[in-house]
């Protein structure tokens, strides 16, 4: 089992106790948090922090997702790496730089990423709407995948799948719920508001998963380095996303978990409000621990290992050109 | 990596590459010296050359602990190879103890013209293998399940 995450949504201080993190919050309560067991820490409130305390973080190697205002995603803070594999960064460097290498891994990545967009619409085919259209679209764009010639083509394969696949969502989402198209920076209503939050879950828990491994985060495959974020974590966040944070959101809305109320308009954007992000919070970490059974690994793993087994796959496939398997949904 | 040469010559391949995985894993790592509190008193370790380190015991004789019973020939090779060792590259003639403290027995180890043979072609096989492009095909073993790199190899 891997070690849980841990949120903090108070204000206040964070600082390092000797051997333990201590937050003193600005209500007056002081706690303590045995760093060992925290896989990665969520900063959701308004810390303070200093050298110190990210030097416990760092001697335990343990990343810091910063969120700021409203729960917009700042940044993380990156422990230095553990264990240095000057081997493995030559390699993805080069398996980026050589344009085929570069492409299958990429149409791995997307042929997941399609393959678990159709696996949730098939899902609702008949349950919520007729999809089956769409299943059928989505079958052809995955198998015209590894027809693509490079890396720009790919992309619009995948944008075209995206498209169609976001088409089902206010069928599938219980009214009053509607995404009508997905927008972000800033999220237009509710719908768009939760996949943005959840989104933002799913790649920074790609990006720690990344950091237990050798390879650098800055260095993707299909979104173009020099982006703001981590682009192998956007990679690999696209593979997820319909597994992790959309099913998600369909399950809290249409089990009316997440009602209309736990959002609120801000300035010509809608957020979740706090309430809301408890809520979801609480649902993707329960939803992280969740285990399937793994034929390869002949046992069951935890959602949150399987982002770490996707990570481990592309590294080996990296190091040694044995077959990446990009984690296509089977159960 | 005379050990690993005879558990898995793929973990053998992952570890002359310094590929590194979570050690955070619930998978235990199997180590050469797993026992590291038997025999405390009656032996001394030694590191020779900054590359082998021997348990010499009392006696004279060097002694390798066996970890579990599939680890037998594991154990038992890289017993033979530091004896060998040893006589190639110190010209010293030592026998061996085989160490089973679970079961408080003892076996001596001889090198004798087989067994020579025996570690030379270890050493063979083991450049061999480290200087494969790519690790050794996979193929399931008894050892997987604890192995430390088990999520890396099988994914
Ligand atoms: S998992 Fe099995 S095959 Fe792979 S390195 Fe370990 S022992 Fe060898």
């Amino acid at each position: 089992m891997p070690k849980p995450n841990h949120h903090i949504f108070a204000d206040g201080e964070l600082s390092r106790n000797e051997g333990t993190l201590r937050i003193d919050t600005l209500e007056g309560k002081t706690e303590y948090l045995p760093i060992e067991s925290v896989d990665s820490l969520y900063l959701h409130g308004q810390l303070d922090f200093n050298t110190r305390a990210l030097g416990l973080l760092n001697e335990h190697n343990v990343p810091l997702h910063v969120f700021g205002w409203k729960d917009y995603y700042r940044g993380t803070y990156l422990p230095k790496r553990g264990q240095v594999s000057g081997n493995t960064v030559v390699e993805q460097v080069r398996a980026y730089d050589d344009p085929a290498r570069r492409l299958r891994i990429g149409q791995s990545i997307i042929e997941a990423s399609i393959h678990n967009m159709r696996g949730n619409i098939r899902y609702y085919d008949g349950r919520r709407g007729k999809f089956s259209n769409t299943v059928t679209k989505l079958e052809e764009l995955k198998q015209s995948v590894s027809t693509t010639t490079d890396i720009n083509e790919l992309r619009s394969v995948e944008g075209n799948a995206r498209k169609k696949y976001y088409e089902c969502f206010d069928q599938i989402l219980r009214d009053p719920f509607t995404l009508t198209r997905r927008e972000y920076n800033p999220p237009t209503n509710e719908a768009n508001a939760g996949i943005s939050f959840l989104n933002g879950m799913v790649y920074t828990t790609c990006v720690s998963a990344i950091r237990k491994t050798a390879l650098d985060p800055t260095i993707g495959f299909v979104h173009e380095p020099g982006e703001r974020r981590f682009t192998l974590s956007l990679d690999i966040a696209d593979i997820f996303k319909p597994i992790l944070a959309d099913r998600l959101l369909f399950r809290l809305v249409n089990r009316q978990q997440l009602s209309i109320n736990d959002f609120e308009d801000e300035l010509n954007g809608c957020l979740l409000n706090e309430n809301g992000r408890m809520i979801v919070l609480e649902e993707f970490e329960e939803m992280l621990d969740e285990t399937i059974d793994h034929p390869r690994l002949n046992r069951k793993v935890s959602f949150k290992t399987l982002v770490q087994t996707d990570v481990y796959s592309l590294k080996k496939h990296i190091l040694t050109d044995e077959p990446y398997h990009a984690t296509a949904r089977w159960w | 990596m005379v050990q690993y040469y005879h558990v898995c010559k793929r973990e053998l391949w992952f570890m002359s590459r310094g590929i590194d995985i979570d050690r955070e894993t619930t998978n235990i790592q199997r180590g050469t010296h797993i026992d590291d509190t038997s025999y405390q008193n009656a032996r001394k370790s030694f590191m020779i050359d900054n590359r082998i380190q021997l348990d010499v015991l009392d006696s004279g004789d060097v002694m390798e602990v066996k970890v579990s019973s599939t680890l037998e020939k594991p154990a038992r090779m890289q017993l033979l190879f530091y004896l060998w060792y040893l006589r190639e590259i110190h010209g010293v003639e030592r026998d061996g103890v085989l160490a089973y403290p679970t079961e408080r027995k003892r076996e001596s180890i001889t090198l004798d013209n087989s067994a020579t043979d025996q570690v030379e072609s270890t050493v063979g096989g083991i450049l061999d293998v480290v200087s494969r492009d790519q690790p050794p095909e996979l193929e399931k073993k008894p050892y997987c399940d604890s192995c430390l790199y088990q999520d890396l190899c099988w994914m």
